[in-house]
């Protein structure tokens, strides 16, 4: 079936589907801009443009593609206009694997917008590199919400929806499937995997899929930090139950996308000392009264000893403790005179991914 | 009924008017409900003809930047012979409201922040090849409440492209679309030479009302006056002071001290000596500052050197040293951070809140 577009949107070339229907650009003539037009090609698509527009209405992500309008035939809608991403999908897509870094933040980018989604109350469904897309100022926009369905109201499925490689294991458990944002945990383990080396290890593409072991994903994953490692190993758990929050994994990527950018600073009589990545440790310390030692690992500032009366924040604090944003360490107990204690305000910078 | 619409109105069978927001220097903004995709939009339509003329324009350029710091572009439609552009709907205050007309003056975190990520929006405005010319408190919208969640630039009304200069200026008579209305942006926050010469005006000059709006928020007081008295002071060399008041906490100082260096940079009467908007980013990311959440609580027990602040009825203790701004007393209300503490939480930074 063909679609009337409307005059304002100009055609400006009819290329690739997505998951169902198909995507051309046009020219909205309003603003000058291109958009990306999805309409279905069949009445049996129909259903999932609108759980493709329901689930891009219901979130805002910075890391999810936007509707600017919608196309109806009659009284049923039959196209979404979308914001249109000028640049490739990750399927395609060289810039995750030209950089450690450059991986990292992609992953980030895909944890966000994942975490944005379900904090929304929807399952994507379809995660995979080719839903993904990065733009040319290295944006990446989860997109194609054709199979999105909201969590609350009891997802299940009858048959397999989805793309192997990428489909999590229980959605291959039976004609009736009950899953939960647990899948889209799983399809961004998957996509982890493939966004290092374009290609997916045998295990994932069977039908169904059969687990890596531990050993294998931490082959896989060799280059990263032990705790990312644990991360994409819970995500790429068998047990859904055992894959963690998408909103956990993007904090964790967050804390190593900033390694070594944090800086402290202490205050003592109007004098000021640095603490980062070149000035790891500082000592605080009154005659023998007492004395604190406070150390930067790269990802947050630790008291790494303390000896006599040393405190933080007016509270005695345990060695291996993380300093909080601001605080007061006082040298010498309340007891004491005033002037008889020392104070050094402590300011803990808090840097944003800058992407 | 405030300006040419009421509540209920239905602008092109899809906006269906809320209620009437406020009124930017050329245009009506209402809250709208876009009754095709079930969200709100801010709904902006010109006052005049004169602003007419440039409204499709402004849509135009402001749609070709996408950034998070940035309100998005929706649509742009034409009406009964009206223009509008419907833009993402921003919850919260604008700079004057949300800050300026709270505090006497912000505490450097948050400036600190606040120059930060509009460096970031100013950046991709420039990187887009497009000048905003018209940055002012009221074209800043802060996303939520006491705790600030978002900064986005908004309101390109008489935003140009930087190559569109040449081609008005050899086109254009009097009625070109920069010609057209003599001043450029609001006086406080003009360059010199957006006095002098504001056919001439391009990315420094945004540069400069960004510094000239930070060096207000940080000190409460704007560089040159207000009125046409500003006029003067902006054609003079004189430097907007730093008042020595705000560099009495030392912890403070530091950070004051580097944003006060910053925005007089950008208020460079050498035009040359303005750092580009993306240097300001590079220098923003030197900025040590924490992010954290904000409360509103009042002044319980004001003692000699520090005391309590009650926030819905639980202790918060202060010390003189964390307070920015004006000193406070009994039944002052404030807004404050708090870090964890041994007997209360510790309050840092605390600033008096206008009544």
């Amino acid at each position: 079936m063909t679609v009337d577009i409307p005059s304002r949107y100009q055609l400006v070339s009819a290329c690739g589907s997505g998951g169902f229907g198909s995507v051309s650009i046009y020219m909205d003539s309003h603003l000058e801009r291109n958009v990306a037009i999805k309409t279905i090609l069949s009445e049996s698509e129909k259903e999932r443009l609108v759980d493709e527009l329901q689930g891009l209405m219901s979130l805002r992500s910075n890391h999810v593609v936007q509707v600017f309008d919608v196309v109806y035939e009659g009284d049923s809608l039959a196209g979404i206009v979308e914001e249109y991403i000028d640049g490739e999908d990750l399927w395609d897509s060289h810039f995750p694997q030209s950089s450690p870094e450059n991986y990292l933040k992609c992953l980030w980018q895909i944890s966000k917008g994942l975490a944005d989604i379900h904090e929304a109350g929807i399952i994507h469904r379809d995660v995979k590199p080719n839903n993904m897309k990065l733009d040319e100022k290295g944006i990446v926009k989860v997109f194609d919400f054709g199979l999105a369905r909201p969590t609350d109201l009891g997802a299940h499925t009858v048959g397999f929806k989805g793309t192997y490689g990428f489909a999590a294991p229980e959605l291959f458990s039976g004609d009736h499937v009950d899953f939960t944002p647990a899948v889209d945990v799983y399809a961004f383990g998957a996509t982890a995997i493939f966004l290092l080396s374009k290609s997916l290890p045998d295990e994932l593409l069977m039908v169904p899929p059969s687990p890596l072991s531990e050993s294998q994903v931490r082959t896989i994953f060799s280059h990263l930090d032990v705790p990312i490692q644990d991360v994409l190993l819970g995500c790429l758990s068998e047990n859904a139950e055992n894959r963690p929050l998408m909103a956990d994994v993007h904090r964790l990527l967050s804390k190593y996308l900033l390694r070594d950018r944090h800086q402290a600073i202490a205050t003592h009589k109007g004098k000021y000392h640095n603490l980062n990545s070149g000035n790891r440790l500082i000592s605080l310390a009154l005659n023998t009264v007492g004395s604190l030692k406070i150390e930067y690992n790269g990802l947050g500032f630790y008291v790494k000893d303390r000896q006599g009366e040393a405190y933080i924040n007016n509270r005695e604090p345990d060695v291996g403790e993380e300093i909080p944003g601001s605080c007061v360490v006082s040298l010498g107990s309340a007891s004491r005179k005033y002037y008889e204690r020392a104070f050094i305000t402590f300011d803990v910078s808090n840097p944003e991914v800058v992407l | 009924m405030i300006g040419p619409h009421g509540n209920g109105d239905l602008v092109g069978e899809r906006y269906e008017i809320q209620e009437y927001v406020g009124e930017g220097g050329m245009q009506f903004v209402y809250l709208a409900k876009d009754i095709l995709l079930g969200r709100y939009v801010a709904l902006k339509t010109p006052k005049n003809n004169a602003a007419q003329k440039r409204f499709r324009r402004s849509a135009v350029v402001s749609a070709r930047v996408n950034h998070p710091n940035v309100a998005k572009t929706l649509d742009y439609l034409e009406f009964d012979e009206r223009s509008y552009l419907a833009e993402e709907f921003i919850e919260g205050n604008d700079l004057d409201k949300g800050l300026l007309r709270k505090f006497y003056a912000v505490d450097p975190y948050l400036v600190a922040r606040l120059f930060h990520n509009l460096s970031k929006g100013l950046w991709v405005s420039h990187d887009a090849g497009v000048v905003h010319r018209d940055l002012k408190p009221s074209n800043i919208m802060l996303v939520g409440d006491v705790s600030i969640e978002a900064v986005k630039i908004t309101d390109f009304g008489i935003a140009k492209l930087a190559d569109e200069e040449l081609t008005e200026a050899a086109v254009g008579g009097g009625e070109s679309i920069t010609n057209s209305q003599t001043a450029v942006g609001a006086l406080p926050y003009m360059s010199p030479e957006a006095i002098s010469a504001p056919d001439k005006t391009a990315y420094p000059s945004d540069v400069w009302s960004l510094g000239a709006m930070m060096y207000e928020v940080l000190t409460g007081t704007k560089p040159f006056g207000t009125g046409l008295m500003a006029i003067t002071e902006i054609l003079s060399d004189k430097e907007p002071a730093l008042p020595e008041e705000l560099l009495v906490n030392p912890q403070f100082a530091g950070l004051v001290q580097q944003i006060y260096a910053l925005a007089t940079r950008c208020m460079s009467r050498t035009i040359e000596d303005r750092p580009t908007a993306r240097e300001l980013v590079q220098e923003c990311e030197t900025l040590c500052y924490p992010i954290e959440q904000r409360y509103l609580g009042s002044v319980r027990d004001a003692r000699y050197r520090w005391g309590f602040i009650s926030e819905n009825g639980t202790d918060v203790f202060y010390h003189n040293d964390s307070i920015y701004g004006p000193g406070i007393a009994d039944h002052d209300p404030v807004c404050f951070s708090k870090f964890p503490g041994g007997g209360a939480d510790r309050a840092h930074p605390v600033m008096k809140v206008k009544v």
